[in-house]
């Protein structure tokens, strides 16, 4: 009898055991072990990193994007030869849409509607000049780096860090920095609970794939059968158009200003007012108001984007921005006319 | 035009499945000319399934019995009681397993399927815990609108709306995480305003 108690406490023993074992499987990534050298490194230090990384390297991969409970997908190939860059992006999922990037022109095909956009992003050059801003705030007075330990995401060892905003006007970021050079491989955006608002992943990866730059501007290059349509803009102030920002929000810096030459049925396009705290950014759309259109003012989560319309006037306001509600309210309510 | 019999034993052979590739051609081509050889062919099949399946060939004999059996049937009297009584011996049996007398398998059953219900829930806990695809909800301190955004609800935006977020993420581009995963995720994810039209 003796014995067979014995039998029956050992199969509890390795079922207990057997439910740990799996449990490990499934837990968290390991926390560093100890203080490494890269503990040491500022947010900036990171940033240019990562920046840097994803200028110098070649690669061909899968990319995933999921936001609000959307998830879309697409294939990315992407070659630098040290002075000039070139990525194509064909979207995976939702009409096809292939996206052509050759340092900052940006040619967009859309096949089902014969159509080719080409302009000429000048946002995409402003960083590093964010990390030394005129005003003298910094990006690490408002968010503080620190990794937090390291995973394997889509076939590349990554060092993960947090991004965490010092007050609560600004959302959180979680970066996953492939060790060698940096590149991000995985970012998630979160709010002040910590929960992921948005994640934008390469589900697949292959560094130093073979793809040449001639093939890729060929096929940028290639419009017969398109309409080809370049949006034109016009570079403005907020002062010039009569709006300022009387009381300014901590960390967020006036980036662009312009307007589009667009003819409407209700009159003039919306001027578009950017900002930037380093990495989140904001836009400020004025249009006049029209009151068939604007019919209510609301407020929109979308993911991460952030959106509230008001009617200021005789002006409708639409704010629009990865930041939190109040921070869209501060610079509803901040927002002045001039004249 | 080979014998017959050979053509038998080929058209056998092919039923069963063992012919290879120049029989194979052979033999389908004289199915095809030979009316006979076809009706042969039906015949090994029928064959066949009555050789594997012996439940399966109604024959004429059997129509017979079967009209034998249900007059008989109409004339027995109704044993209600004893039928039904038969059952539930039947079904206690069924169910009852043999060694259900044994408290140390059931003890085992047990742990098992214990053990195994906690795998499954811890994995498919882990799983939850990755990006909730729940519906965001914006919080309105005011008695302003609040509207829901998620799959089903993503009718809420109009074409303007579409607009302003497609600039907005094109110009709002002057942040250190642009490059790559800003622009990344724009191309993938955005939907630019040329699809509006």
């Amino acid at each position: 009898m003796n014995f067979k108690r014995f039998r029956l406490l050992a199969l509890m023993g390795c079922a207990f055991s057997a439910t740990n074992y799996i449990a490990a499987q499934t837990s968290a990534p390991v926390p560093a072990v100890a203080a490494q050298a890269t503990e040491s490194k500022n947010i900036s230090e990171w940033l240019v990193r990562m920046h840097e990384a994803s200028r110098n390297r070649s690669y061909v991969g899968t990319f995933v994007v999921s936001s609000g409970g959307v998830m879309s997908s697409a294939k990315i190939w992407h070659v630098c030869d040290g002075t000039q860059q070139i990525e194509r992006v064909e979207t995976l999922t939702g009409p096809p849409r292939s996206t052509f990037r050759h340092n900052d022109q940006v040619v967009t095909f859309m096949p089902e509607q014969k159509l080719v956009r080409a302009e000429k992003r000048e946002s995409l050059g402003l960083f590093p000049e964010l990390l030394k801003s005129s005003a003298g705030s910094h990006i690490g007075d408002f968010y503080q780096a620190r990794q937090e330990g390291r995973e394997r995401v889509a076939g590349v060892d990554a060092d993960v860090i947090a991004l965490i905003p010092k007050d609560s006007m600004r959302f959180g970021y979680r970066v996953w920095a492939e060790q060698k050079r940096g590149m991000v491989v995985k970012l998630q955006t979160l709010d002040a609970d910590g929960k992921v608002l948005e994640q934008s992943a390469f589900s697949e990866l292959q560094f130093d794939a073979p793809v040449k730059i001639e093939k890729l501007v060929q096929m940028m290059n290639k419009v017969e059968g398109y309409r080809v349509e370049k949006p034109e803009l016009i570079k403005t102030t907020a002062s010039a158009e009569g709006w300022a920002l009387k009381k300014p929000v901590a960390g967020f810096q006036p980036m662009s200003c312009h307007k589009r030459p667009r003819a409407t049925p209700s009159g003039d396009a919306p001027m578009q007012w950017v900002f930037s705290d380093g990495l989140a950014s904001v836009s400020i759309f004025v249009e006049p108001f029209d009151a068939q259109r604007h019919l209510k003012e609301s407020r929109m989560a979308m993911g991460a984007t952030q959106s509230l319309t008001r009617r200021v006037d005789a002006y409708w306001l639409t704010v629009m921005g990865e930041v939190p509600m109040a921070t869209l309210g501060l610079f509803a309510d901040g927002l002045e006319r001039k004249k | 035009m080979k014998p017959t019999t050979q053509n038998h034993e080929l058209i056998s052979a092919l039923a069963d499945g063992q012919l290879a590739s120049e029989d194979f051609a052979s033999v389908l081509a004289a199915c095809e000319a030979d009316e006979e050889a076809l009706a042969s062919w039906s015949n090994y099949h029928l064959i066949g399934d009555v050789l594997r399946s012996p439940g399966l060939a109604p024959q004429g004999s059997d129509a017979a019995f079967v009209m034998r059996l249900r007059t008989r049937l109409v004339q027995e009297p109704a044993l209600d009681a004893g039928v039904s009584a038969g059952k539930p011996t039947l079904a206690r049996i069924g169910r009852e397993a043999s060694n259900d007398n044994s408290f140390r398998w059931k003890l085992v059953a047990g742990f098992a399927s214990v053990a195994a219900v906690v795998a499954v829930a811890w994995s498919a806990g882990s799983g939850l815990l990755s990006p909730s695809a729940a519906p965001q909800l914006a919080r309105s301190d005011t008695s302003q609108q609040v509207l829901v955004m998620s799959e089903q609800g993503s009718v809420v935006r109009d074409a303007r709306m579409q607009e302003m977020l497609a600039e907005h993420r094109q110009f709002g581009g002057t942040s250190a995480l642009q490059m790559p995963s800003g622009f990344l995720r724009n191309a993938t994810f955005e939907t630019p305003q040329g699809e509006r039209r």
